[in-house]
């Protein structure tokens, strides 16, 4: 009876191997299916559209061994176009999987075979690289097994038992809506986050100064992440049990081996352990010498294998992911019994975050590192807002401590950084090849959400132009003021990070700001190569480059180049709308605009109900200058009607400015040129000249952060105008209002926006 | 007008609906203790929980609909109480107040072989060495180590107080050392060093001046290698090197993190020195 089960156990794997693979000589060709399908889910108490792969979220695990052949058919049931993306593979530039670039998108209802040779080994993942759906479902782990004969494997690593986990974020909101919210600064996932920092919660920590100072920079309040997601997942759920892997019951004493894969569209993860320390054995997909650490944090797509020992019986150990702004978590249990907690990662110190940054930003928006030289995540000027490091209240130590912001110096956790890592192999780069070097500095400007490499994205400039055989080195240095996961294609690079011959192979290097960090690889496979910041939100912006081989032969899955260019470009071409209207007892009050990452088109109306209120209408479209974009020249036409009082005489009046013009508002239309400015404390200076001559200068601030859910506006202008206002914010779409107006006099409304 | 129609909303609201109630056990102690567990569970018009102190039962009034028990559960563990589902996370359950350090019957201690010196700190679940209990001869050295690192770390720290302290605990675990349990080997480089390990750490141990303590943790830690040469530990052990230490002549130490953090300076070069050996 035992002797027929243990057959059947024997046999099951090889029947499976039988389904999946045919021998063509001596290569395995192993082949996956993967059905491409709208779906509705219910992850987060309402109903919403994603995409399910064979039916799953997260899609499914493909595993492979090196020497194998993969051949992945992709069926897309959508109504649009999509792609795979086999993140962090070296493989024929066609086989890559960006829409526009390496293939044409997959068209509905039609299938794309995927079909390279496995050459390399290690944890990875794949992804959809067509629009935004990676957010809505379309990632999963891709695991490359070595050889058993591979001359690089680890007894006590490589032989444990091991599971692979893909984690992921899961919003409510649309994630086209969210990429039009992040283009329009819109506040409302901050005010999700508890992490508005108004001027009433300021005060309140005793840090006015503090949000002075800020705006006084023009800097709108920051967060480590701009996306407020419902749910965290590890392999799709947000807890969940590790009991046994492969049949086999985890007991104490056991090791574990995750193979963990970053997901997330745009959130880093705090990886702990409630069983004790984690070991660190690889880092995308590249073996690495063990490194034992308390935490580490996994930056957008990065993969890390780790070991976690079960230390006690009759418990589970809490594997914990919490997101970087510690909003959200997903949780773990490994082993059996009683469920040992974790201690969650707490709130972050805000306006000490903001304080450090008033402390960076020079005034014309550069920032300046007060000669810290850093790189490779050692000093993270985040560790002021870490109460687990820097204590619950200010921080103690003095400004000029040079390991102010070295979490290992500070506390008595270890956390992983780049420089820790160390390959157990020579990875030197072939020695006489001719070196070329590149630099870049990654820019950005939260405000309007534009991102960005030396301040052109992808759209704006022409592809980078590398020769085969040579080593090429980058610099790059994070100008702007968030961390940013770049990701080379097809290729893996050494980071120097002072190991010398050892330095680790990765294909994401995460750059904080102020960081300068210095990668090589040898080019070595021909074709276009994505190079980009692996947020989505920031890669749908622009923010990237193509490396692309000189001389190299066309690609054939491309047949018109230069239509597949323009559909590439589209991306970061796209224009976000938004409008608002106050629905007030005076009047209506709004406004429509379309943006892009240059061009800015607007139209504001005030609509009164009656001939004296007036009516009136002002559009403008200008274009943002440099890389702050706080100077837009533009083009106006203005239209107003108001009836104005006539005297005992019945002649009308114009009405006079400061400079002594007059103008009749009296159904007046008028061109105009003009330049708009935003000052410090984010106030817009608007100098306007109408083509009669008239002058007109106005200041104005909107969205001025008074507690969390109250915000005020002004407006003050030379044709003796002005306005001052307040709203509340009910929900992300909806607030009530009460504002003070020279032409409309006291209202209040309702008011919408989108 | 909005205020009166807002307060007597929740005034009618306070029941919760799609009621289910349970007795669950939670470990606690005291009055203190109730209010804590009772505040962590409760959430207004989804969750009441009442505790009792003399029984640890807690009756937990639910919206099934809304929340289940493992999240109220998960709550209160999470404020420092163990229950028969979730066990509190080690460092909240030790920073609750001394009335309530409730023992904590329901949680398995990892086997680890404790120091033969007293216990200092709250490890129960640190270590990983689940098979140390056969090998009593590592343990024996161990406490020897363990001792050791613990001075270093104060050192780190400049906190002379903390090295003083941890210096007496290492001179205990050096007096408490069988011989005869030793390896041959152990034994031959035990006899050679014991005499300057006692030495080094009494100095350590009478004086809080940082620096004069630093002076003898250079020849400490010399010793301290050649023993931890010999002798078989589970983890790794990382032999660092600054080349700035004793005026510019360099001096050693032995730290169980890779990562370098100096106790000759502390935090003035805190990150100054180098992996120079692994010992296995």
């Amino acid at each position: 009876m035992d002797n027929q089960k243990n057959i059947y156990k024997k046999l099951l794997p090889i029947a499976i191997l039988l389904l999946t693979t045919t021998n063509t000589f001596a290569q395995k060709v192993v082949r996956y299916d993967l059905y491409v399908k709208d779906t509705l889910v219910n992850f987060a108490g309402k109903e919403k559209r994603a995409i399910a792969v064979n039916g799953q979220i997260p899609m499914p695990t493909l595993t492979f061994t090196e020497g194998d052949t993969a051949e992945i058919h992709v069926h897309n049931l959508l109504k649009e176009e999509t792609s795979l993306h086999w993140h962090g593979l070296f493989l024929p530039n066609k086989e890559d999987g960006v829409p526009n670039l390496t293939q044409m998108p997959i068209k509905p209802n039609t299938t794309h075979i995927y079909k390279f040779p496995i050459i390399q080994n290690g944890t990875h993942w794949y992804h959809s690289h067509s629009g935004l759906q990676e957010q809505i479902g379309m990632y999963g782990n891709f695991v490359m097994l070595k050889k058993a004969d591979d001359k690089t494997f680890r007894n006590g690593i490589d032989d444990l038992p091991t599971l692979p986990i893909v984690l992921s974020e899961w919003t409510n909101i649309k994630p086209e809506n969210i990429h039009r919210m992040l283009h329009n600064a819109n506040d409302y996932p901050a005010l999700k986050k508890n992490s508005v920092q108004s001027y009433g919660e300021a005060i309140k920590a005793g840090h006015f100064k503090t949000k002075l100072k800020n705006e006084w920079k023009r800097m709108l309040a920051m967060d480590v992440s701009d996306v407020y997601y419902e749910k965290i997942f590890m392999n799709g759920k947000p807890s969940s049990d590790l009991k046994s892997i492969d049949g086999k019951e985890l007991k104490a004493g056991d090791k574990v081996r995750l193979r963990i894969s970053n997901g997330g569209a745009s959130s880093y993860f705090w990886l702990t352990y409630a069983g004790g320390k984690i070991t660190v054995v690889a880092n995308d997909g590249n073996d690495v010498e063990p490194v034992e650490v308390d935490r580490l944090i996994i930056a957008v797509s990065e993969t890390y294998d780790i070991i976690v020992t079960i230390p006690a019986e009759n418990t589970a150990f809490e594997f914990l992911a919490t997101t970087e702004d510690r909003t959200n978590s997903a949780s773990m249990y490994i082993g059996n019994g009683i469920k040992q907690l974790q201690s969650p990662q707490p709130r972050l110190k805000y306006f000490e975050g903001m304080k450090m940054m008033n402390d960076m930003m020079k005034m014309n928006g550069d920032l300046d590192d007060m000669g810290m030289n850093m790189s490779l995540n050692q000093m993270d000027m985040n560790v002021v807002m870490y109460p687990e490091i820097t204590g619950d209240s200010k921080p103690k130590q003095s400004d000029n401590d040079p390991n102010r912001y070295n979490a290992n110096a500070l506390a008595d956790i270890v956390t992983l950084n780049y420089a820790m890592l160390k390959s157990p192999n020579n990875t030197s780069l072939p020695q006489n090849a001719p070196v070329k070097e590149l630099k870049f500095e990654l820019t950005g400007n939260m405000n309007r959400y534009v991102w960005s490499l030396d301040n052109k994205v992808v759209s704006e400039t022409d592809k980078i132009l590398i020769k085969k055989g040579e080593n090429v080195r980058i610099v790059l240095y994070n100008g702007s003021m968030m961390r940013h996961p770049m990701h080379l294609h097809g290729h893996d690079f050494r980071l120097l990070n002072g190991q010398g011959e050892n330095a680790p192979l990765k294909n994401i290097v995460d750059i904080m700001p102020m960081e300068t960090d210095t990668l090589e690889f040898n080019a070595n496979v021909e074709g276009d190569w994505f190079f980009h910041c692996h947020i989505l939100y920031h890669m749908m912006s622009g923010m990237g480059r193509v490396f692309s081989y000189e001389n190299q032969k066309p690609n054939p899955l491309i047949p018109n180049p230069k239509l597949a260019q323009r559909k590439l470009f589209a991306d970061d071409r796209a224009f976000h709308f938004m409008a608002e209207n106050d629905f007030a007892t005076n009047g209506n009050d709004g406004m429509a605009m379309v943006q892009g990452t240059r061009w800015s088109i607007g139209t504001e109306w005030r609509l009164g109900y009656n001939d004296h209120h007036g009516y009136e209408t002002e559009t403008h479209i200008g274009r943002y200058i440099g890389k702050m974009q706080w100077l837009m020249p533009f083009i106006g036409f203005d239209w107003r009607y108001r009836k104005l009082e006539t005297d005992a005489m019945g002649n009308v009046h114009g009405e006079k400015n400061l400079f002594g013009q007059t103008n009749t508002k009296d159904n007046r239309r008028q061109f105009s040129l003009g330049v708009a400015y935003t000052l410090p404390m984010l106030v817009v200076l608007q100098t306007e000249i109408y083509h009669d001559g008239n002058l007109r200068v106005q200041l104005m601030r909107e969205d001025i952060p008074i507690s969390k859910r109250v915000r005020a506006s002004f407006m003050v202008n030379t044709d003796k105008e002005y306005m001052a206002g307040l709203r509340y914010i009910v929900n992300k779409n909806i607030g009530l209002t009460t504002h003070y107006d020279s032409d409309m006099g006291l209202g209040f409304g309702l008011f919408l926006n989108y | 007008m909005a205020i009166t129609v807002l307060l007597s909303f929740t005034a009618c609201n306070a029941q919760i609906k799609n009621a289910k109630t349970e007795s669950v056990k939670i470990y606690g102690n005291c009055g203190m203790c109730e209010t804590t567990i009772e505040k962590a569970g409760n959430k207004s018009k989804v969750v009441k929980v009442d505790w009792n102190k003399d029984t640890k039962m807690a009756i937990i009034t639910y919206d099934a609909k809304r929340t289940t028990q493992d999240e109220i559960l998960k709550r209160i563990a999470l404020s420092g109480y163990d229950s028969e589902k979730f066990l509190a996370p080690n460092d909240v359950y030790a920073k609750l107040p001394d009335c309530c350090q409730y023992e904590r019957k329901a949680q398995t201690v990892a086997k680890v072989e404790t120091p033969k010196t007293e216990v200092k700190e709250d490890h129960s679940t640190h270590n990983h060495s689940a098979m140390t209990e056969t090998r009593q001869d590592v343990s024996q050295l161990k406490a020897v180590f363990d001792n050791y690192f613990a001075v270093k770390d104060a050192l780190v720290k400049t906190d002379g107080n903390t090295s003083s302290t941890k210096a007496k605990e290492l001179l205990t675990a050096i007096n408490a050392v069988k011989m005869d349990k030793l390896t041959t080997e152990e034994h031959t480089v035990w006899m050679k060093v014991m005499k300057d390990l006692a030495f080094d750490a009494e100095h350590i141990a009478d004086t809080k001046d940082a620096s004069h303590q630093r002076d003898h943790f250079m020849p400490l830690s010399e010793n301290m290698y050649a023993l931890i040469k010999v002798s078989k530990t589970e983890t790794p052990t990382y032999y660092q090197f600054c080349p700035m230490a004793n005026d510019g002549k360099g001096a050693n130490w032995l730290s169980k993190e890779n990562a370098v953090k100096n106790p000759y300076y502390g935090s003035q070069m805190l990150t100054c020195g180098k992996v120079v050996e692994t010992i296995k």
